[in-house]
């Protein structure tokens, strides 16, 4: 069985994206949270994975780590969970929106960590965030225009895309930004899944605070797990 | 198919697909759309928006289907082209060469900032931050590891996407004077002894645009 290594669940969006793909793709598998910037974390993350990095999955004596490299692993280990659409064009599509994502947005990544405790509320964004911000909202709207017919995420069903955006679909509800009516949808479809309120819960639940993730350390304002 | 690149002399990003297609046979049209600013091409952005809409290069177009992003061209060619050799032929090895490359799509930008892709400098040797030294020790570590069980010449022995990923990479450790290990240097060699290496830095060098941004010497421009 699968194993997933992986950071907290209120701050790691990294290790939110394989663990709601795998989960929500009904792909079994059991999981250790490493809480970051703990003791002894740096070094526990190392000896599982060369690149320091959370997530890692561990699949007997096979490590893969980059949570684009995992999904893209599950999706091959397991084609019955179809993590990627169907037709090429569309699953061409799909991997040039998740890379997209992989290495960009960094204004937005940066002035919005996740966060799914802090309740939500707005905050003083950059050009740069605002330029990524309706990056994304343009994507999702094409990318449900064109290929999003069969359902409510951005391919129809749910596929490795948006396991790839779950973190940016929290961060806007926790930053409270204006998004469209269409995106307010797909956003509400994602906030929906069961897999969804099951990190949510656990995230809600964990002690670890870090100060950097918090805007108004050490003033931390938590959100209950019912609210 | 038509790939869409910036300068051949910077653009990183754009070496990646046109390296691999070239070295594994795949056949293709280019067409260069130099970066804007300032000296440049101004119309760069509304040109590359008829390709594709994240206004970034390089982009694919294969009929109706448009493919951004770097990986995700090199992972739409290996579904399209399965008998030319993108990434490893066994799941295990496949797995690591993917998540190198992802490694590197998504990291190292301490290094990617000091040391610009910049073909035509020649030589020259260049301080690092204590950042970008640390992306060139993961680097080669994961090189050398690589190599050490694939037996080379390169990262999973014969030439596959991942090295498409880092033939920017062995360019800047080279441009810049990085010292490195023996292994690394040989790595290096392999990857510019490529006959599509050579091609494109044939064309990179007599390119007449500078972008300052990428010069690192700016105002002085170092050529061969």
């Amino acid at each position: 069985m699968f194993r997933l290594i992986l950071g907290n669940k209120n701050y790691s969006s990294w290790s939110f994206r394989p663990w709601i793909g795998l989960r929500t793709a009904g792909i079994p598998f059991d999981e250790e949270v490493i809480p970051l910037y703990g003791e002894g974390s740096k070094e526990n993350i190392l000896a599982r994975s060369p690149a320091g990095k959370v997530p890692i999955l561990i699949d007997g004596d096979v490590r893969v780590w980059e949570s684009l490299a995992i999904l893209e692993y599950a999706a091959e280990k397991f084609p019955a969970a179809q993590l990627w659409p169907a037709d090429p064009a569309a699953r061409a599509h799909a991997r040039a929106i998740s890379t997209e994502m992989h290495a960009g947005f960094v204004a937005l990544r940066s002035e919005c960590g996740m966060n799914m405790w802090r309740p939500p509320a707005r905050k003083a964004l950059s050009d740069e965030a605002k330029a990524n911000i309706a990056r994304i909202q343009a994507l999702w709207t094409d990318a449900r225009d064109r290929f999003g017919a069969g359902g409510p995420f951005l391919f129809g069903r749910f596929t490795a895309a948006d396991a790839m955006y779950a973190p940016v679909v929290s961060r806007f509800e926790t930053y409270a930004i204006d998004v469209t009516a269409p995106v307010a949808a797909y956003m509400d479809a994602m906030i929906a899944l069961p897999a969804w309120q099951e990190w949510r819960r656990a995230g809600l639940n964990e002690p670890w605070v870090i100060a950097k993730f918090e805007d108004h350390y050490p003033d931390v304002k938590r959100l209950k797990v019912d609210a | 198919m038509k790939l869409i690149i910036g300068n051949k002399n910077y653009s990183s990003w754009s070496l990646r697909p046109w390296i691999a297609m070239k070295a594994l046979g795949i056949a293709f049209e280019e067409i260069v759309i130099p970066f804007g600013s300032p000296l440049g091409n101004p119309d760069f952005k509304a040109r590359i928006a008829s390709y594709t809409p994240a206004g970034k290069l390089p982009a694919l177009v294969d009929g109706d289907t448009r493919v951004w992003e770097t990986l995700a061209i090199l992972e739409y060619l290996a579904e399209k082209f399965p008998a030319h050799g993108l990434w490893p032929c066994e799941p295990q090895v496949r797995a690591e060469a993917r998540a190198l490359a992802s490694e590197m799509h998504a990291g190292f930008s301490a290094l990617r900032s000091e040391c610009p892709m910049n073909i035509r400098r020649p030589i020259k040797s260049r301080l690092l931050s204590a950042a970008a030294q640390a992306d060139v020790a993961r680097i080669e570590t994961m090189w050398q590891s690589a190599r050490a069980r694939s037996g080379g010449p390169f990262l999973f022995g014969q030439f596959s996407a991942v090295d498409a990923m880092y033939a920017p990479v062995a360019s800047r450790l080279d441009t810049y004077g990085i010292e490195v290990s023996r292994d690394t240097r040989d790595y290096i060699d392999a990857v510019m002894a490529l006959p599509a290496f050579a091609e494109w830095r044939a064309a990179a060098i007599a390119e007449t645009w500078i972008v300052p941004e990428d010069e690192v010497d700016w105002p002085t421009v170092l050529t061969a």
